[in-house]
């Protein structure tokens, strides 16, 4: 039903190309929120790294505007689902319905069929509706009684979600968690920038000004040229020693999947873009590292107790986990050369 | 037994091994049955003391106690029924006393007395109680060694020369001993041993923890054996300088010494032995063949071998003996001679000729000893003396000393140089050579002739020098030695025979030079006198005449290895041109005889000892200049060879490479690519060693990019090295992660840039040790060196573990 396949993504820009395009799509949304430039620019690393978004903050930090700017600088499909407690999966998916005039079984696509899936509140719904979520945000397809529809490209989840308040909601299962590519949180607006808030909103929003800046043909472009950008193979191996390193620290009951490997390279990759590089860093690792990480870990109980966050013991394992390059080997490094990073560790 | 009572037990077992050394002064074992009593007494008063809990002076006074009883019982008065009397006390002082009257008048070994047994008990009990007290109580075995290295000191204290090496390695197994079980009993209460593998640990089996101290362990012990080994200066050239420039040969204290332990002949071995070739001594004198010059003589002898008393006598200025006086027969011609005496030799006994008769230019102080016929001084020494003396030199015919008659038997000169102690080897030898002759002349050629080469006499310095009256006897059947035990064997034969006589001390006439005489510490000798009745005192030399430099014969006594006879009167030198050849020929060897070096007559003078210890000294401060700056050297070498590969080159495209179309991601091969790659590294890995020897710290979980913003911050870089460290950063991030390595940037320049961006902002000494000692070498080596080691002791440990399979221990426990 969607015409660009999921696999043909469009050819890829050339470097200034790419740069003005994105630089556009940025801008048009930090006319919205201010002051959060990072945060913008991870927002769309994630989306040309075909991934889905989980914006984690207290209230009225600016989630849904973020999500909703972000839907509105690109022209494309675009649908908001409020995520409540009575919110059914066939709310989400689509349901088939009987058309009397037909005498037949009709599906009727649900909030999902769209370029950009706004999920608003997402733990406020029960654990049934979000695993409606499961395959579409995974597989980009949708089963419907025994009919599988596939999802229009790009098709990206931005879902928010309030972590303060505990009562009415339910924590999102770790499947569900590990499909989110990166989560971030928005944190408050910095003096000047919410004083330029005051101004900028006070007599209307400026989110209704808000004009695409892009449409889903250059998206789809923008994401092959991020997939074209070059990992050489001293990254990948630092991604995939970080990835272990999870696995191995003693205060994680359950590390990073191999899902999380690829959707952290994809994601540097798409930085690294983003910066106007045609090769990732293991610098932009570094830096999505506890975006990208820490939402999918399970600290152990210690850990819990002793107060630990998972983005703290990923920090750590960024600090002490060496490059992998034995040109970085340090002279104070009295480890046994093996080629690779190695994470040693510690107090087990 | 717990291991406080068993570390008792030890103490008193190791306090016997250490009392080894007692067993080279007694004659027989007696002292060791008595010492085992009292130290097995002591150390069971000890465990009862602890087995009933007494407090730690209890333990002590327990101990005491046992200790006087022991005594009292095993050297009774009479008078005390077990328990000591007032009397016993007064029998102990009278012991005491006894023992130090013993030690004046017995030579070792001794026999069986009383006083030196009980002190010998008392010194061993005192040690075994305060051993005992130091490592029970004190738990302090270390300091144990003390009191048992006192019992070591007292052979120490009575052979001078030669302490026997054995007792000591046997005490020293004894105070292992104790400290290995003191420190297996501190492991056993700190708790159970027990390795990872859940197995038990053997008691001998070494912790891991112990790998460090082995590891000190050899390398102190390398570096003890090494150290000597790598300057050579400490075993030979040091110590003989020290006896030859510091006070000559014989210094005048040592000669003072009286009746003891001679010092001539300790000086003469010094001067022989020694390394350096010195000139001693310059000698003009218009005799054609000089015979040997004569400081000193050694005419009491005694259990302890030969030994010289102080000389006597009036000042020089009262006149010598003539001996042209009162003189039997012979020849006499009068000669002058004048000696230059140089600065290095310094002593109390000044070197003239037999039978001088004049001196002059001398000075004030200087007596002479008609009996020694010495001139000596109480004040002066002869260092860089300068004197003229007349001297006659007597020849004698073989039948006028045949004439002379024998002295009477309580002639008081016979009696005091015929008097030796009794050696039936000795007596049996003499009594053998002498039988059939008459007169006194014929015994000494008799006795004279038995040190020929013929009869297994060979010349060698690496003997033991002559002394106490076995030593004599054991050169008489070794038959290998040099001059002192010659002169001391013939001189004691002598005396066996009847014949008064001495030990000479002096010099042979050295290596002619025009009309002077140049004579080298070579050139000291020994030799024997005789007193024959109507002529005095007849030199005999019956040294081996080929092994000695300068050594010349008379014709009373001639070379008994020669085999023309016609020639013996110009003995052994033959001409000097001769023997200089010869000399130049066997460098070699003569080098390692010292006596016979000086045939050659190549002395260089004074020079030469002062040109090798300076040559020394240069070549030591040199290689010590080398060694300290080997560290900067190998950081400038490695810096050189990474600025080359830093330097561009000419590009040079691979001829396959290139495939792709221009446009195309295409990682594109070429060798240029790979070029630059590898400059970026190598300036890169520059970049770091710079940073480590300017101690700004390296972070291997830093990329490059990372590491060069930290290096400009914390270096406080300003624009131009600033902007080059973050070259250095791209260029070796994208050498590592990007498709095209960065090309054509000036890295060499960058670094210089950084360089000396980081040496602005350094302080003086960080700048110092960076360039001096660059800690980015010193690290790698060190961290080489713990790599090595740790590597060596992974195998050890492997390979012990696979020999501890068969440990008998282990098997046993494995069949249980």
């Amino acid at each position: 039903m969607t015409t660009p396949t999921w696999d043909k993504p469009g050819g890829p820009m050339a470097g200034e190309e790419f740069r003005s395009a994105t630089t556009a799509i940025m801008a048009n949304i930090e006319r919205v929120i201010e002051g959060k430039a990072a945060t913008v620019r991870l927002a769309l690393a994630v989306l040309l790294a075909e991934g889905h978004l989980l914006i984690e903050d207290v209230p009225g930090v600016g989630k849904t505007k973020l999500a909703k700017a972000l839907a509105r600088s690109i022209d494309c499909s675009v649908r908001r689902i409020q995520f409540t407690p009575d919110l059914l999966p066939s709310d989400v998916t689509g349901v088939s319905v009987y058309n009397q005039e037909t005498r037949d079984f009709e599906f009727k696509p649900g909030a999902v069929f769209a370029n950009l899936v706004v999920g608003d509140e997402i733990n406020r719904a029960s654990p049934k509706t979000q695993s409606a979520l499961l395959e579409c945000m995974e597989e980009r397809q949708v089963t419907v009684d025994g009919t599988t529809y596939e999802l229009q490209s790009p098709f990206m989840v931005i879902a928010t979600q309030n972590p303060i308040e505990m009562e009415g909601t339910y924590p999102l299962p770790e499947a569900q968690r590990d499909r989110f590519t990166a989560r971030i949180a928005m944190g408050y607006p910095d003096p000047r920038a919410e004083l330029a808030m005051l101004d900028g909103h006070g007599a209307h929003d400026p989110l209704n000004d808000l004009r695409p800046v892009a449409d889903a043909g250059l998206v789809r472009r923008l994401i092959a040229t991020v997939r074209d950008v070059h990992a050489a193979d001293a990254v990948q191996q630092y991604a995939i020693a970080l990835v272990t390193a999870t696995r191995e620290a003693p205060e994680i009951r359950l590390g990073a999947s191999p899902r999380s490997t690829l959707q952290l390279v994809r994601t540097a990759k798409a930085v690294a873009a983003l910066e106007g590089r045609d090769y990732v860093l293991p610098d932009d690792l570094q830096t999505l590292a506890v975006p990208v990480l820490a939402h999918r870990l399970i600290p152990t109980a210690d850990a819990q107790l002793n107060r630990r966050t998972t983005d703290a013991i990923v920090a750590e394992i960024l600090h002490r986990l060496p490059l992998p390059h034995e040109r970085n080997r340090s002279p104070y490094d009295t480890r046994p050369n093996t080629g690779g990073a190695q994470y040693e560790p510690r107090g087990r | 037994m717990t291991g406080r009572r068993r570390l008792g037990m030890v103490a008193a077992g190791a306090t016997l091994l250490a009392a080894a050394p007692i067993s080279s002064i007694f004659e027989s074992w007696s002292w060791l049955v008595r010492c085992i009593v009292a130290v097995g007494l002591i150390a069971g008063a000890a465990l009862l003391a602890r087995t009933v809990r007494f407090p730690v002076w209890a333990q002590a006074l327990s101990m005491v106690v046992t200790l006087l009883l022991t005594l009292t019982w095993m050297f009774p008065s009479g008078h005390e029924i077990l328990v000591p009397q007032p009397a016993t006390f007064g029998h102990f002082a009278d012991l005491v006393t006894q023992a130090g009257q013993d030690t004046r008048s017995y030579g070792v070994p001794v026999p069986d007395r009383d006083g030196l047994l009980f002190i010998t008990v008392l010194g061993i009990g005192s040690v075994a109680i305060v051993v005992d007290l130091l490592t029970v109580v004190a738990r302090r075995p270390a300091l144990a060694g003390l009191p048992m290295l006192a019992i070591y000191s007292v052979p120490v204290a009575i052979y001078v020369d030669d302490v026997p090496i054995l007792p000591f390695i046997i005490g020293s197994i004894g105070f292992l001993w104790l400290l290995v079980s003191d420190n297996i009993d501190r492991v056993r209460r700190f708790g159970r041993r027990f390795t990872g593998d859940g197995r038990d640990v053997d008691v001998w089996e070494p912790s891991p923890l112990a790998a460090a101290g082995r590891r000190l362990g050899v390398v102190g012990v390398a570096t003890a054996v090494l150290l000597p080994l790598l300057m050579p200066s400490i075993t030979g050239g040091l110590l003989s300088q020290i006896t030859q420039s510091g006070s000559g040969i014989g210094d005048g204290t040592g000669i003072g010494g009286g009746g003891g332990k001679i010092s001539l002949f300790a000086a003469l071995n010094g001067n022989l032995t020694q390394g350096e070739t010195v000139q001693v001594i310059k000698l003009t004198t218009n005799e054609q063949e000089p015979f040997y010059l004569r400081f000193g003589v050694a005419d009491q002898l005694t259990n302890l071998g030969f030994g010289s008393r102080n000389p006597t006598g009036n000042s020089i200025n009262r006149g010598l003996a003539d001996p042209r006086n009162s003189t039997a027969g012979g020849e006499f011609q009068q000669y002058h001679a004048q000696i230059e005496i140089s600065d290095s030799f310094r002593q109390t006994l000044l070197p003239i000729y037999a039978n001088t008769i004049q001196t002059s230019d001398l000075g004030g102080g200087w007596s002479y000893d008609p009996n020694q016929q010495v001139i000596y001084s109480g004040r002066q020494t002869t260092k860089g003396k300068k004197y003229n003396f007349d001297y006659v030199r007597a020849t004698y015919t073989e039948s006028e000393l045949r004439g002379a008659p024998a002295l009477n038997r309580d002639d008081p000169l016979r009696t005091q140089y015929t008097n030796t102690p009794r050696d039936p080897y000795v007596d049996n030898l003499v009594a053998g050579l002498i039988k059939g002759k008459t007169n006194d002349y014929d015994k000494m050629r008799a006795l004279y002739n038995y040190f020929a080469k013929t009869n297994g006499f060979t010349y060698s310095l690496s003997t033991q020098p002559a002394g106490s009256s076995s030593e004599i006897a054991a050169f008489l059947k070794n038959k290998v030695g040099y001059c002192q035990q010659y002169a001391a064997a013939l001189a004691w034969m002598a005396r066996v025979a009847g014949i008064p006589a001495r030990v000479a001390f002096g010099f042979t006439k050295g290596a002619q030079q025009g009309n002077s005489w140049v004579i080298t510490n070579r050139n000291a000798h020994a030799w024997t006198e005789i007193y024959l009745k109507g002529f005095g005192w007849i030199p005999f030399d019956a040294t081996p005449a080929s092994s000695v430099a300068g050594s010349t014969r008379t014709d009373w006594a001639p070379n008994v290895d020669q085999t023309f006879p016609t020639a013996s009167s110009s003995a052994g030198t033959a001409a000097p041109g001769a023997s200089s050849s010869a000399a130049a020929g066997n460098s070699n060897r003569l080098d390692r005889d010292p006596d016979a070096a000086g045939l050659g007559g190549n002395i260089n003078g004074g020079a030469t000892p002062i040109s090798y210890t300076t040559l020394w000294t240069m070549a030591g401060v040199a290689l010590l200049i080398a060694l300290l700056l080997v560290p900067a050297l190998r950081r400038l070498m490695v810096r050189r060879r990474r600025h080359a590969a830093t330097v561009p080159k000419a590009p040079k495209v691979l001829a396959a490479s290139g495939a792709g179309p221009p446009g195309e991601h295409d990682i594109v091969v070429t060798a240029e690519a790979a070029q630059a790659r590898e400059d970026a590294h190598a300036a890169w890995d520059e970049l770091l060693d710079t940073m480590i020897d300017y101690r700004i710290p390296v972070d291997p979980t830093e990329t490059p990019r990372v590491t060069a913003h930290r290096l400009v911050g914390e270096a406080v870089l300003l624009e131009e090295p600033a902007a080059a460290a973050t070259l250095l950063g791209t260029a070796e991030e994208r050498a590592r992660y990007a498709r095209k390595p960065l090309q054509g940037a000036e890295l060499t320049a960058a670094l210089h840039l950084v360089r000396k961006g980081l040496a602005r902002s350094a302080n003086r000494r960080t700048r110092l040790t960076a360039s001096l000692f660059p800690p980015s070498v010193l690290l790698r080596w060190r961290l080489g060196l713990a790599e090595t080691s740790t590597r060596a002791a992974a195998t050890a440990s492997r390979w012990r573990e696979s020999m501890s399979r068969f440990s008998p221990r282990r098997l046993l426990a494995r069949s249980r």
